[in-house]
């Protein structure tokens, strides 16, 4: 018996420890400090047991067409080429002050395989720079930039400037299907929503620019303008500023497959 | 001992009332507010039978950056907004509910006790 009240008492030292670290803001949180050695390896290996245990079931179509090489690139130059820079091309200066630094994807394209690639592209990782793509992205339009990826460290600095400068601009095809709430709700997360507005069960900034969206289903005016209705709600969460102006609610660039989905999270919260 | 003086003191840190938002009354605002029916399109902490789903509620309505969406929140801004919402938004649901500015002043000091 006396072990366990030793080990409850080395528990409690811990964890009083550990909430006094926390609060004593001893820890330093810049991104211009860089992690202990042992803390980085922890973190990265983390990051990657928990890319592959992820990406392990993701079926991998065709790659390397060479359609879908250029519309890989086109996306690469637009959305990739700003943080990770490219062969003979360095990021641009915001991103050399991330903490972590974007990994070039030259590395990546040689160390990763293609389903860890696209679950990483999709899903973005947390505590770095890397956002996720997938409401950003139509499916085929991730895979396009894992193609491109892979062929990466093939390319030389020169072959890679000699690549065509001008591709069509991507355009985003998105699908449309039913509504879809749970969908909705990692939505909510990804257009930012969280920043401005309170949502139950989420975490976030707490910034509380707009309104709680707590019981946002029984509300009988959206925005102040806009009698409550699904219909209403997927035109509002697009193009707020149709309605009112100059409200502070942005035009945020929500599909209408998104908003849908969106919508349909919402009428959830009673 | 010092850790207790040092509990008394945050303690009574927190205890310290900022003074009424405008100079107003906020006992008369939670009044007033009963009094205009607020209450009927929103849900307002503190004011009885204030359980409106028209509008957002008014819970923590003070510590809000913007108010209606269109106006950073300020004392003055939110009285203004009370007397007449349709100068800050004309689309706007909330009605003029010919409010007078001593009014406004009094349920604007109450509505900023609201974090």
């Amino acid at each position: 018996m006396k072990w366990i009240s030793a080990l409850s008492a080395l528990l409690i030292v811990a964890a009083g420890g550990a909430v006094a670290f926390i609060y004593s803001g001893l820890y330093d949180i810049s991104a211009t400090d860089q992690h202990l050695r042992p803390t980085y390896y922890a973190i990265k290996k983390t990051m990657e047991r928990s890319v592959e245990r992820r990406a392990k079931d993701i079926e991998v179509p065709p790659l390397g067409a060479p359609a879908q090489l250029e519309r890989g690139l086109s996306l690469f130059r637009e959305h990739c080429v700003q943080c990770h820079g490219a062969p003979g091309v360095p990021p641009e200066p915001f991103a050399l002050g991330l903490t972590p630094l974007p990994t070039p994807l030259a590395r990546s394209g040689l160390d990763r395989t293609p389903a860890e690639l696209f679950w990483v592209v999709k899903h973005g990782i947390k505590m770095t720079g890397m956002p996720a793509w997938e409401f950003r992205f139509a499916e085929e339009d991730l895979w396009a930039v894992v193609a491109f990826v892979k062929q990466l460290p093939l390319l030389s600095p020169r072959a890679y400037s000699e690549l065509p400068a001008q591709l069509a601009r991507p355009e985003a095809v998105l699908p449309s299907g039913e509504p879809d709430a749970r969908r909705g709700k990692d939505a909510l997360r990804q257009y930012g929503c969280i920043g401005c507005h309170e949502i139950p069960g989420e975490v976030g900034p707490e910034a509380r620019l707009g309104p709680t969206l707590k019981g946002v289903a029984s509300r009988t005016v959206l925005g102040g303008v806009l009698p409550n209705s699904f219909d209403n709600m997927v035109l509002w969460l697009r193009a707020p500023q149709a309605f009112t102006p100059h409200s502070a609610m942005p035009m945020l660039g929500v599909t209408e497959r998104d908003a849908r989905d969106m919508a349909a999270y919402l009428a959830t919260l009673k | 001992m010092r850790l207790a003086i040092l509990a008394l003191l945050l303690l009574a840190g927190c205890g310290e009332k900022a003074p009424p938002a405008l100079g107003g009354d906020p006992e008369n605002g939670k009044l007033l507010l009963r009094q205009f029916a607020c209450g009927s399109c929103h849900e307002i902490p503190g004011v009885a039978a204030a359980r409106g789903r028209v509008g957002p509620p008014l819970e923590g309505v003070a510590t809000r950056v913007y108010l209606a969406g269109v106006l950073p929140n300020t004392p003055e801004n939110m009285a203004s907004f009370i007397r007449a919402p349709h100068k800050a938004d004309p689309k706007t649901a909330m009605p003029d509910m010919g409010v007078t500015a001593a009014h406004a002043r009094d349920m604007v000091a109450y509505l900023y006790t609201l974090k």
